[in-house]
């Protein structure tokens, strides 16, 4: 497989907080990447030291084979998308896709057209003036008709509806097809992009926690429900990744289970399913506090 | 994990391309830079002009009026002033959209500061043509000096727009370091800069008092010709882009 981003041993930290901590992996090309994590976990900061915006505390991060920092000739194949991104004074989105149609050398402004009618951008809007779904969608378009060979979203969806998260993930799979490359989509959002997802990341205060195809992964783990007596019984002694009770009835998702155990479970007249990577996720970075709201 | 291979390398844009990038990023809404500082000098060169008509009218006609009556005037110093707060004004917003676009911290340095020569330029031109006119036509038709008062306006062109060049050139390159500052370490860091820049004229205020260098100053300034001494600004222009590229080397574009 080919590396577009490989990065290793890496950490950041601000002060005495590690925002990422001794982090190492890979990014294959042409093929979609979810980074996924709660808030704070240190995700934009991971996405803005692999882009050369951060500077890196220890470790080392190659983009395209080489190190990103001030470096225009992996940066230019390089598109970064981030719901935080503020705009010049006085921008209209027109403004916005002027400059990006410069800076992409494989920008495709008939996509970008296309697009802004797909999302109802106004164009000759002040970016200031726009709603947070409208400034979103004018970073979608610039993240999609980028065709940039490496292509980043840090949660580009802030304020748009479920109509339009759906087009964007439509159209940039549809693009995707046709036009291969390498995109990470960092997001919470996890159920909506799953069926994207070819690799999955999970980091958690800094620390990646999970590197794996998104196929291993939704097989490595089981919902187990049924009578809370039964479900308990069956679930001891095994590492339960989540737990719900409901009355007198119970779900746990439990790791690593055989065919024969899978078989035994069902045998013991418990409904035996997959997990989803949201629960996955949830149960692997749950901590103390409750799952995040999405924005 | 398995074989790991390289992606092939791919060259990057030329170096020309990049900084044109940032140059035309600066200008993609040409309002804040190009277009308002025409409309406000032309505003000012207005207000100049009707209250020289209303004191020729009030004294009874420009006969009536000393022949240096409006020689002296401040209004071109407008432009070299905004050009300092252009420089910040289009550093601090755009930079964390320019990496946000991929470009690199030296391009966008290259390309903002190359920009900012010409806006300097371009203005320092605008005043030395309008000059020319104020002297064609007697001073609008009253006598008035604008756009090139007091000394200068006996300069020739070239002169007048060196001049103005270079002072525009210095106050945008003042800017640009400021900016730097500001990008770097936010209010913070304004904070100690000034106060630094006030201690430093300050300090050189005083060292030329002790050595008694303010009349040999005077001297210098009254015998050598405007040209020459503007010159002097070269360097200290040349400096503060120094200054500013080592301190946006390492900024950040945090939120």
């Amino acid at each position: 497989m080919t590396a577009i981003v490989e990065v290793s041993d890496l950490t950041k930290r601000f002060g005495s907080l590690a925002a990422v901590d001794d982090v190492s992996f890979v990014v294959r090309e042409h093929a979609i990447t979810g980074l996924l994590g709660r808030n704070g976990a240190g995700k934009t900061t991971l996405m803005q030291l692999i882009t050369g915006q951060e500077f890196v505390t220890a470790g080392a991060i190659r983009l395209f084979g080489q190190p990103p920092l001030e470096n225009a000739a992996v940066l230019s194949r390089t598109c970064f998308i981030k719901e935080s991104q503020t705009y010049p004074d006085g921008f209209k989105g027109e403004h916005v896709l002027r400059v990006a149609s410069w800076v992409f050398p494989h920008w495709d402004s008939e996509l970008a057209r296309d697009l802004v009618a797909e999302f109802r951008v106004p164009l000759d809007r002040r970016m200031k003036k726009m709603s947070r779904g409208q400034a979103s969608a004018i970073g979608v378009v610039v993240g999609i008709a980028s065709r940039a060979e490496l292509t980043i979203f840090d949660e580009p969806y802030a304020g748009l509806d479920a109509v339009a998260r759906q087009a964007f993930y439509d159209r940039l799979l549809a693009d995707y097809a046709e036009h291969p490359r390498t995109i990470i989509m960092s997001t919470h959002l996890i159920d909506e992009v799953s069926d994207l997802l070819e690799h999955v990341l999970v980091i958690d205060e800094g620390r990646l926690i999970i590197d794996a195809a998104a196929e291993d992964l939704r097989g490595s783990a089981t919902t187990v429900s049924g009578r809370q007596a039964d479900v308990e019984h069956f679930a001891r002694g095994r590492d339960v990744l989540q737990t719900d009770t409901v009355g007198a009835f119970a779900s746990v998702t439990v790791s690593g289970l055989t065919p024969a155990e899978r078989a035994a479970a069902a045998a013991a007249g418990l409904e035996v399913g997959p997990v989803s990577l949201q629960q996955l996720v949830i149960g692997r970075t749950r901590g103390s506090a409750r799952q995040e709201v999405a924005s | 994990m398995t074989v790991v291979a390289l992606p092939a390398a791919v060259p990057a844009p030329p170096l020309s391309r990049r900084v044109w990038n940032a140059i035309r990023l600066h200008a993609a809404n040409p309002w804040p830079t190009l277009i308002t500082p025409w409309l406000v000098f032309a505003g000012v060169f207005g207000l100049n002009l009707a209250i020289w008509y209303i004191v020729t009218i009030a004294a009874g006609g420009s006969q009536n009026l000393d022949a240096d009556a409006f020689d002296y005037n401040g209004g071109v110093t407008w432009v070299l002033v905004f050009l300092l707060v252009m420089a910040v004004q289009a550093m601090s917003l755009t930079f964390r959209f320019a990496l946000g676009l991929g470009m690199t911290r030296r391009d966008y340095y290259l390309g903002t500061v190359a920009y900012l020569v010409l806006l300097a330029a371009m203005y320092a031109a605008g005043i030395a043509v309008l000059a020319q006119v104020e002297r064609l036509t007697d001073g609008w038709g009253l006598g008035g000096r604008f756009f090139a008062p007091w000394f200068l306006a006996d300069l020739p062109a070239w002169q007048l727009w060196y001049l103005n060049a270079a002072v525009g050139l210095l106050m945008a390159m003042i800017g640009v370091a400021a900016a730097a500052v500001w990008v770097r370490w936010r209010a913070t860091g304004l904070y100690v800069f000034f106060f630094l820049a006030a201690l430093l004229l300050i300090g050189a205020a005083w060292l030329m008092g002790v050595t008694e260098s303010w009349a040999p100053l005077g001297r210098y300034l009254s015998t050598h010709e405007p040209a020459l001494i503007v010159t002097w600004t070269l360097p200290v222009s040349a400096l503060c882009a120094g200054v500013g590229y080592l301190l946006l080397r390492r900024a950040t574009p945090r939120a």
